[in-house]
């Protein structure tokens, strides 16, 4: 197994590195175009949610990324130091028109990981919380 | 980072707002939404996204910002040159309801 770790405060400015990191991951493992994109979307929200809502914003804290690769997937695991989480809501999220109006208008940075990677799973303690995403890689072989 | 992250074109009835940040993000999405207002819009108000690489889900929220604007003063908005993989997301979240595509082509009896 090869890893690729990426350690970063808790700023939003630093999701961009770890966005950066997945398009080169992804390039290298030969992913798709497509994939790739899909792959940097999920590792942007859940870089954001482990920033906002895991770490709070505090910038002591990191958010610790590990892209894993075996010839069968490529596995993200994003980590944060906060104090966890009782659930995580996957279920599908759109802009509706109350939604527009009430200003409500966040919400869809779980819905897309849950649409856009092959699987994703939660574990969360008072420790942290540790979102993992997975992309198979199809027969092992080259995407493009 | 650019502070102007919007370049404003207007013509006849139709403003045409280029977003020139390439990442539609957590960063650039409070400068984005700073220009989702009622002075900027034209009653057909087009936001251009040939120079936008990248969308997430905080992106989308200062986009929605446009579609409330518009809605209020009871504008039309669209969106064009938009990417496939965006054009894919906006569907997911069917942000194109409120936003459908045009194309550039679409302008030009405005112009």
């Amino acid at each position: 197994m090869e890893r690729v770790l990426v350690n970063i405060p808790s700023n939003p400015i630093f999701e961009r590195v770890v966005r950066a990191s997945a398009d080169e991951v992804g390039q290298a493992i030969g992913l798709a175009r497509e994939r790739i994109e899909d792959l940097k979307l999920a590792v942007s929200e859940a870089v954001n949610n482990a920033i906002e809502h895991g770490n709070r914003r505090e910038v002591a804290k990191v958010v610790e990324v590990v892209f894993a690769l075996d010839a069968e997937k490529l596995e993200v695991r994003i980590r944060d130091e906060g104090g966890g989480v009782e659930r995580v809501d996957f279920s599908r999220r759109v802009v509706e028109e109350q939604n527009l109006e009430s200003g409500m208008h966040r919400g869809f940075g779980m819905y897309l990981i849950s649409a856009l990677v092959d699987d994703c799973e939660v574990s969360s303690s008072r420790q942290g919380t540790t979102l993992t995403l997975r992309l198979y890689r199809k027969d092992g072989a080259n995407e493009r | 980072m650019s502070d102007e992250v919007i370049q404003r074109e207007e013509f006849g009835d139709v403003a045409v707002l280029h977003i020139t940040t390439n990442s539609v993000d957590a960063i650039s999405a409070a400068a984005i939404e700073a220009n989702a207002t009622a002075t900027a819009m034209r009653p057909i108000t087009v936001l251009d996204f040939a120079n936008v690489a990248f969308i997430n889900s905080a992106g989308i929220s200062a986009l929605l910002k446009f579609v409330v604007s518009a809605r209020k003063a009871g504008h039309k908005l669209f969106a064009m040159n938009v990417s496939p993989h965006h054009q894919k997301i906006f569907k997911m979240v069917e942000m194109s309801r409120f936003m459908p595509t045009i194309e550039e082509r679409d302008l030009a009896a405005y112009r």
